[in-house]
């Protein structure tokens, strides 16, 4: 048997993290229009402070946090209350400052337009 | 994810297809499957809403997660058999937009439980905020949790 105390084979048994909660993955509905992508995302429980959307180099991040204190003793468990979190690479195009985020009834709606460059462009067809 | 075994091998295209199969049979058993499972960490349940149910001291206290319901939506009612929940959800894809991905599904569903003790249905009261809806459940005066004094002899 190999010694394994060597970095590469270092087991990471050791290291904890630093959250105990994992977060869970959030549904997500992707629609595009020529002017722009639309992301619905089931965020139930997540209040508006606890919303971080950020786009860079390319990667839409999407953390919606959820707070909540249980109201008793748990007599019956089938969801734990924990953050969301996903992360979708989005094309190139995207303008970055002007992606807009509404949260209603537990559902993030993220508007991302595209920048004119990128939009569809018809051609007018001259008379030669 | 993982690979697509056709990325490797043409010959495995086959199991592919078997994967994308199996997955949409999924799909139909249990419509919160994701239908790209990007969940991992996440358990499957074939019921909808899922729900937690709390003893709250003087309340019994039902939560469930119902993103994009409001209050109209759900109709919660109380017997003598216990609580049940049900409603519908639609999820109707915007107009003028082509859909990428489709995980939010719309669908109805009706669930009923069971309460451990009995309630005072005149104080029943039921809220939909941020899409929880919450159910709180005054217990019925004999289920009230009672102090027993204790003295010394």
């Amino acid at each position: 048997m190999a010694n394994q105390t060597d970095l590469a084979h270092r087991s990471n048994g050791r290291i904890e993290a630093v959250q105990e909660r994992e977060p869970v993955v959030p549904v997500v509905d992707v629609y595009e229009s020529g002017d722009e992508l639309l992301l619905l995302v089931d965020v139930p429980g997540a209040t508006n402070e606890g919303i971080d959307v950020r786009l860079d180099k390319g990667q839409l991040t999407i953390l919606a946090k959820r707070r909540e204190d249980a109201p008793g003793s748990q007599l019956m468990a089938e969801y734990r209350p924990s953050d969301y979190l996903r992360v979708f690479s989005v094309p190139q195009g995207i303008d970055p400052s002007k992606i807009d985020a509404q949260l209603s009834s537990g559902v993030l709606r993220l508007r991302l337009p595209k920048s004119e460059s990128v939009k569809p462009r018809r051609i007018e067809v001259k008379q030669g | 994810m993982f690979p697509r075994f056709g990325d490797v091998n043409r010959d495995f295209a086959l199991l592919d297809e078997f994967r994308r199969r199996m997955d949409r049979v999924w799909e139909d058993i249990d419509p919160s499957w994701p239908a790209n499972p990007a969940h991992t960490g996440t358990r499957a349940y074939s019921a909808w809403p899922r729900v937690n149910l709390y003893d709250g001291g003087s309340a019994l206290v039902l939560k469930a997660d119902v993103p994009g319901l409001s209050e109209k939506d759900v109709r919660v009612t109380l017997n003598e058999s216990g609580l049940s929940i049900a409603g519908e959800r639609t999820v109707a894809p915007p107009e003028g937009y082509s859909a990428h991905r489709q995980e939010r599904a719309s669908f109805s569903f009706s669930r009923s439980l069971t309460l451990p003790c009995k309630v005072n249905p005149e104080q029943a009261q039921a809220s939909v905020k941020n899409g929880v809806l919450t159910v709180t459940l005054a217990k019925a005066p004999e289920a009230q949790p009672r102090q027993i004094a204790v003295q010394a002899q």
